[in-house]
C-alpha cells in the first residue's frame, strides 16, 4: 500500500483512491430511500392481474417482456446497494415460496416512503424501525384470523383449480382458467402417495409454434431430441437406462492392441464385434425395448441396437437422465451390463412425435404410477412461451406451499386492507412514538389495493376508500376491490374464490419489513471503487458433480 | 528550503506542528466514523466492496477492514484495533474511540505550548493508575451457564438486534459449554463449526450437537434419512487412480480387454466390499444403518455398490471436518481399510439430508458425547448471515475469555467512570506538568459513557454529570441504562465486560496515542524513477 503524506483532514482523504463515503440523514438514508422508492414504483405498476409487462433488455442483449417481479429484477442487474437490498429480500421469498415476489418489493418500497414522512417529522430511524417491527408482529398475529379458506385435500383437482387460479391471474391473465387446468392436472397427478411433492418433478418443454390452446400435459417425460437408431415407436416397453456410453467398453488407462498377423487382426475385429453383440443381445433377451445412454451411442452398438430391435435415445443431461430413471421407475447403472429384472424401468409408450418442425421423443405413461409430468406448451413467439413457463412455475410453487400449508387468505387486497384496519386500531392502543410507525405501516399496505385499482384504470384513493367502507362493518372481511367491474367497486373475495396463499403473505410481510428495517437503520455508506474488469463469475454449485 | 534539497524531490513530507495535526485529525476522524457504532443502540454502516457485495456491519473490526484506509495514521489506529480484535476477539470500537480522544485531549494542551513527551509520560503514569483501578474493579465470578450468557449477551447486544442477540447468546454459551464437557482444558474454538445456510430468517439459527457437511450424498438412490447411524470416517481413495508410472494394457482380443476393464478396478471393489461387509455384520438384522464418509473420491461405480447396501457415502469431505467428525462422533478417521473394526466407528443419533435449492447440506446429529459441535447460521440473504457469523465469533471469544480470566468488569461505563473520579484523586498526588496528562487521560475515558449516551438520544454533558456525581457517592460501581439514561448498576443488570478487553484496550490505547504524539515529521520516500 503506498502511502501518501495527506494535505486536508477528513475522513474521506483517508480512504482509497475513488472510494466513497455517504453519512448522516440526508446522504445516506434519504438517498438510499429515494432508490428504493423508485425501483418500488417501476414495479408497483407490474402488480396483479392487470399489471402492465415490462420489456427488458438484460447484459446480454436478450430481451424479455413480463410482468414477472422474479425475472425482472434478476435480469435488471440492479445497483444501487440499497434496492439491492430489497432485491435480495424478493429473491428470498422467490426461494421460499415461489410467489408473491412482487408483493415484497412493493411493500417494502411503501414502508420507505411512509418511513421518510415520518423522519422529516424528526422521528429517529430507531424508532421507525422498532414500530415497523412491533406493527409486522402484530400484523403475524393478526394473519392466521383472516384465513378464510383451507384445503385438506390436495388430491381433488377441483379444490387445487380454485387457489391455483388467483397465482396465474396475477401472471397469465386472460389465460388463466386454461393454464390452471394444465398444471392442476399435472400436479396432482404425479402426487406421490406418501413423501413430498417436489418442484422438479413438473417439467415443461416449450415448443414453438401453433397456439397456446394446443398446449397439453404429458404424463412422463419428454425431450426435443430425436432418436438414435431405426425404432421409433414401443409399447408397454421396458427400459434400460445407462449413464455410461453405450459402446465398446474401455480401459482407464491406455491400451494398446498387440498383433503379430494379419490373421489376429480378424480374429480381434470379430471378437470385438460378437462381444457387443452378445451383450446387446442379452439385454434384448431381458426383455428390454428402449435403451437410454448418457453418453455416446457407438456405431456398432447402434448397429446391434437396430439388429434386435430396441430403441436407442441419448441424453446428454445426467439430470434428465435421472429424471427420466425416476419416471420410469428405473435404476441408472454405471456401465453395460445385463440389468436384472428391478433395475429395469416400464413405460407405456415411447414414441416420436412432431410438432410443428420439432420432433420429440415422448415417455408416456398412462397408468397411475408416473412420477414426472411435462406440460408442453405451444405459442407463436418464445417470448411468449418464457412468460407462460414463468407463470406456470409460479403455480407450481403455490401448488407446492399448498402441499404444506393448505391455509389461504383472501385475494384482490382484502387481506391487506383488513390487516391496515386492525393496525390502525392497534396503534390507538400504543402509547409511545411507536404508534406513528404503526400507523404508516397500516397506510404503507393500502397501496396493494391502490395498485391494483390504478393499474386496472381507476382512481387508487376511490378504490382505497371504499374497501375501507366495507371493512369496517363485521362481515366484510373478505371484501376486496373487483378488477372487473365497469366502475370501482367491491367484491367478495371469497366468494369469487380469489386466494392468497397464506405462506406468500407470511413470509412476504416478513421479508419486505425486514429489508425496510435494515436499509432504515443504515446511516453510513461506504462504497468500495468498482472493481474494473468483467464480472465474477456466478460461485458455481459444488464442482463435485457426478 | 535550504538551495540543496535532502531529499528526492519526489519525496513527500510533513514536518512538526503539521506532522501532528495530521495524526490528530486523522484519529478524530475514525473516531468520528466509528463513534455512532458504540452499543447496542449504535447505527449499523453498510459497505459496498468494488465487486458490488454488501456488508452490513456493527462490528468495528470488519468495518476498518473494509473501509480500504489508505492514511498512514489512520491505518495505524486500525491495526491497533485489528490486534485488539486477535487478541481479544472484542471493544475494537472503544480502541478506536479511545485513541482519537486521548489525541484530542492532548491536543488542547500541546497547542498551549505542553510538550508531546511530558503528555506521553503522564500518558504512561495515567494508564498504571488505571489498570490499578480495573485490578480493584474485577469481579470474580463462577463459570456457569448463568454467568457466561450475561456476558455473551452484554457482547451480542452491541452487534445484532436483541431479538437475535438473546437467542445467539444461548446458543453460543451451549456450544461452549458443550465442547467443553466439564473440563478445564483450554478450548479450541475451532471447534465450533460455524455453518451458514441461506434459508428462512435469522432467529432460525440453531446449535447443531454434531456436525453439518455442506455435501449430500452423490447418488440418487441413497437413502436421504438414517437413525442410529454408524460413522466410519475415511481418508481412502475409492475410485480409479492411475499409476504414476506410465502404464499401458497390452491385450489381443476383446476378452481380454474386458478382463483388464475388470481387474483395473479390482482392488477399488475390494476395498468398497471390505466397508460393505462390515456395514452387513454390524447393521444387518438390527436397526442400525450405516455412513461413509470420506475425504477423497468415491467413483459413481463404488457409489451405486454402496448405494444398493443402504449406505450413505458422503465423499470430498473438508479436512478439518474430518477432525471435528472424530470429535463429534467418536472413532478414528481411517486412512487404510486394512484391519476395519467396530472400535473404528463412531456413532450418531440421526444422518439427514437437507436440500436447499441446489445446495445439499447433511446433518450428523444426536451424537453421544460431542466434543465438536456446529452452529447452523440462518439467514435470508448473505449479508445477514455474515453479520451474525461475525457476532457469533466475537460471542465465543468473550465466553472463552470469561472462561480463561474467571472475572469479569461490570459494563455500561461503569468502569470508565469509576477510573475517571480515581485518576482525579491521583491527580493531585503528582506534581508538575504530569498533572495534565493525567487529567487528559481521565477525561478521555469518558468518550465511551458519553458517545453510550448520545447513540441512545440522551444529552451527553447531563448523563456524565450525573453518572460521576453517582459514582462519587457510592462504593458499588454505576453504569448508564441505555432504556431510561440515568443511572444504575451493571451488576444487577447482568451488564459485563470482559476484564482482559479493557486490560488490552488501556495498554495498547495509551502506547498508540503516545507514539503518535512523539512523531514530529511525517516522510514518504520518493519513488526512484528508473523509467524517467
Amino acid at each position: 500500500m503506498a502511502l501518501s503524506v495527506p494535505k486536508a483532514p477528513g475522513v474521506s482523504q483517508m480512504l482509497k483512491d475513488g472510494a466513497r463515503m455517504y453519512s448522516g440523514l440526508e446522504e445516506a438514508v434519504y438517498r438510499n430511500i429515494s432508490a428504493c422508492k423508485e425501483f418500488a414504483q417501476t414495479m408497483r405498476s407490474a402488480y396483479g392481474p392487470n399489471g402492465m409487462n415490462k420489456m427488458i433488455i438484460n447484459h446480454i442483449e436478450k430481451q424479455f417482456v413480463t410482468s414477472d417481479a422474479g425475472t425482472i429484477m434478476r435480469e435488471l442487474d440492479v445497483e444501487h446497494p440499497a434496492a439491492k437490498l430489497i432485491v435480495m429480500a424478493s429473491q428470498m421469498q422467490d426461494a421460499e415460496v415461489g410467489d408473491g415476489t412482487n408483493f415484497v418489493v412493493v411493500l417494502a418500497g411503501a414502508l420507505l416512503e411512509s418511513a421518510e414522512e415520518l423522519l422529516r417529522l424528526g422521528i429517529t430511524t430507531a424508532e421507525i424501525a422498532d414500530g415497523y417491527e412491533k406493527a409486522l408482529e402484530k400484523a403475524l398475529e393478526i394473519l392466521p384470523k383472516l384465513v378464510c379458506h383451507k384445503i385438506e385435500d390436495y388430491r381433488d383437482v377441483n379444490k387445487v383449480k380454485d387457489v391455483l387460479r388467483t397465482t396465474i391471474m396475477s401472471k397469465q391473465y386472460g389465460q388463466e382458467d386454461f393454464l390452471n387446468d394444465l398444471v392442476s392436472k399435472a400436479c396432482v397427478s404425479i402426487l406421490p402417495d406418501e413423501g413430498t411433492f417436489n418442484v422438479d418433478n413438473i417439467r415443461i418443454c416449450k415448443i414453438l409454434g401453433s397456439g397456446l390452446p394446443k398446449s397439453e400435459v404429458v404424463r412422463g417425460m419428454v425431450f426435443k431430441r430425436f432418436v438414435e437408431g431405426d425404432v421409433t415407436f414401443a409399447e408397454k416397453a421396458k427400459i434400460a437406462i445407462f449413464s455410461c456410453p453405450v459402446d465398446i467398453i474401455q480401459t482407464e488407462t491406455k491400451g494398446t492392441v498387440l498383433i503379430k498377423s494379419a490373421d489376429e487382426l480378424m480374429k480381434f475385429s470379430s471378437g470385438e464385434e460378437s462381444l457387443l453383440e452378445n451383450q446387446i443381445k442379452a439385454i434384448a433377451d431381458a426383455g428390454v425395448k428402449v435403451v437410454v445412454a448418457g453418453g455416446k451411442v457407438g456405431d456398432m452398438a447402434l448397429h446391434f441396437l437396430n439388429k434386435y430391435g430396441l430403441m436407442a435415445v441419448r441424453l446428454n443431461s445426467k439430470f434428465d437422465l435421472r429424471r427420466l430413471s425416476r419416471s420410469v421407475n428405473a435404476t441408472v447403472l454405471p456401465r453395460i451390463t445385463t440389468p436384472s429384472q428391478e433395475e429395469l424401468g416400464y413405460c407405456d409408450k415411447v414414441c416420436i412425435e412432431e410438432l410443428g418442425d420439432t420432433t420429440i421423443v415422448a415417455f408416456r405413461n398412462e397408468g397411475k404410477d408416473s412420477r414426472i409430468a411435462t406440460v408442453v406448451i405451444r405459442g407463436a413467439t418464445d417470448n411468449f412461451m418464457d412468460d407462460i413457463e414463468r407463470g406456470l412455475d409460479d403455480a407450481v410453487n403455490s401448488f407446492k406451499c399448498l402441499t404444506r400449508d393448505g391455509r389461504y387468505l383472501p385475494g384482490a387486497g382484502a387481506t391487506e386492507i383488513e390487516l391496515a384496519t386492525q393496525l390502525s386500531a392497534y396503534a390507538d392502543t400504543l402509547p409511545g412514538l411507536e404508534q406513528y410507525s404503526v400507523r404508516k405501516f397500516a397506510n404503507a399496505l393500502e397501496v396493494f389495493p391502490k395498485a391494483l385499482a390504478e393499474n386496472s384504470g381507476f382512481n387508487g384513493t376511490e378504490a382505497v376508500n371504499l374497501l375501507y367502507l366495507a371493512h369496517n362493518s363485521e362481515s366484510g372481511k373478505n371484501i376486496g376491490f373487483d378488477i372487473e367491474a365497469e366502475t370501482a367497486s367491491t367484491i367478495d373475495a371469497a366468494k369469487a374464490k380469489l386466494f392468497d396463499l397464506y405462506q406468500g403473505k407470511f413470509w412476504g410481510l416478513k421479508y419486505a419489513v425486514g429489508a425496510a428495517t435494515t436499509i432504515l437503520k443504515v446511516d453510513q455508506i461506504i462504497m468500495a471503487k468498482r472493481a474494473g474488469g468483467p464480472k465474477p463469475r456466478q460461485a458455481a454449485g459444488s464442482d463435485d458433480e457426478s | 528550503m535550504a538551495s540543496i534539497s535532502l531529499l528526492n524531490p519526489r519525496a513527500e513530507i510533513a514536518r512538526a506542528a503539521h506532522a501532528l495535526a495530521i495524526n490528530i485529525s486523522a484519529a478524530k476522524g475514525l473516531q468520528d466514523v466509528m463513534r455512532t457504532n458504540l452499543g447496542p443502540k449504535g447505527t449499523v454502516k453498510m459497505l459496498v466492496s468494488g465487486a458490488g457485495d454488501i456488508k452490513i456491519t456493527k462490528d468495528g473490526n470488519v468495518l476498518l477492514h473494509e473501509m480500504q484506509i489508505q492514511h498512514p495514521t489512520a491505518s495505524m489506529i486500525a491495526r491497533a484495533s485489528t490486534a485488539q480484535d486477535d487478541s481479544t476477539g472484542d471493544g475494537t470500537t472503544t480502541t478506536v474511540m479511545l485513541i482519537g480522544e486521548l489525541l484530542k485531549q492532548a491536543d488542547i494542551y500541546l497547542s498551549e505550548g505542553l510538550h508531546p513527551r511530558i503528555m506521553a509520560d503522564g500518558f504512561g503514569k495515567a494508564r498504571d493508575k488505571a489498570l490499578e483501578v480495573l485490578e480493584k474493579c474485577k469481579v470474580p465470578v463462577e463459570i456457569n451457564k448463568k454467568n457466561l450468557m450475561e456476558v455473551a449477551n452484554t457482547s451480542l447486544k452491541t452487534k445484532v438486534h436483541p431479538v437475535l442477540a438473546d437467542l445467539l447468546t444461548e446458543v453460543c454459551v451451549d456450544a461452549i459449554l458443550t465442547i467443553a464437557n466439564g473440563t478445564d482444558k483450554p478450548i479450541d474454538l475451532h471447534m465450533v463449526e460455524l455453518m451458514e445456510m441461506q434459508h428462512k430468517t435469522a432467529t432460525d439459527t440453531q446449535l447443531v450437537r454434531g456436525l453439518v457437511l455442506d455435501h449430500g450424498g452423490r447418488h440418487p438412490e441413497m437413502p436421504k434419512r438414517l437413525e442410529n447411524v454408524y460413522i466410519l470416517t475415511a481418508n481412502v481413495s475409492l475410485e480409479y487412480e492411475k499409476a504414476e508410472v506410465n502404464s499401458g494394457f497390452f491385450y489381443k482380443t476383446a476378452e481380454e480387454r474386458e478382463a483388464f476393464v475388470l481387474a483395473e478396478r479390482e482392488f477399488i471393489d475390494q476395498r468398497v466390499k471390505k466397508v460393505i461387509d462390515l456395514k452387513r455384520s454390524l447393521c444387518d438384522g438390527t436397526d442400525k444403518s450405516f455412513v461413509l464418509i470420506n475425504q477423497k473420491g468415491i467413483d459413481p461405480l463404488s457409489l451405486d455398490a454402496l448405494a444398493k447396501e443402504g449406505i450413505l457415502a458422503l465423499r470430498r469431505a473438508k479436512r478439518r471436518n474430518m477432525e471435528r467428525l472424530a470429535l463429534a462422533c467418536g472413532g478414528t478417521a481411517l486412512n487404510t481399510f486394512e484391519d476395519l473394526q467396530e472400535e473404528h466407528l463412531g456413532y450418531a443419533g440421526v444422518v439427514y439430508e437437507h436440500v436447499l435449492g441446489e445446495n445439499k447440506y447433511t446433518l450428523v446429529e444426536d451424537c453421544k458425547h460431542p466434543l465438536s459441535v456446529t452452529i447452523l447460521i440462518k439467514g435470508p440473504n448473505k449479508h445477514t448471515i455474515l453479520q451474525i457469523k461475525d457476532a457469533i465469533r466475537d460471542g465465543l471469544r468473550s465466553i472463552n475469555n470469561t472462561i480463561d480470566d474467571k472475572a469479569l468488569i461490570p459494563g455500561a461505563g461503569a468502569f470508565e467512570v469509576r477510573a475517571y473520579n480515581e485518576l482525579l484523586v491521583y491527580k493531585d498526588t503528582i506534581k508538575g506538568k504530569g498533572r495534565l496528562a493525567v487529567q487528559a487521560f481521565a477525561d478521555a475515558l469518558l468518550v465511551i459513557p458519553k458517545s453510550l449516551a448520545i447513540n441512545s438520544g440522551y444529552d451527553a454533558q447531563d448523563t456524565m454529570l450525573k453518572l460521576v456525581t453517582e459514582d462519587r457517592l457510592t462504593t458499588d460501581l454505576v453504569g448508564l441504562d441505555l432504556a431510561t439514561g440515568e443511572p444504575m448498576k451493571p451488576v444487577d443488570m447482568g451488564i459485563y465486560d470482559n476484564y482482559i478487553v479493557k486490560k488490552q484496550i488501556l495498554n495498547s490505547c495509551s502506547i498508540i496515542a503516545s507514539n503518535l504524539l512523539l512523531v514530529d515529521e511525517v516522510m514518504r520516500a520518493g519513488l526512484t524513477s528508473l523509467k524517467g
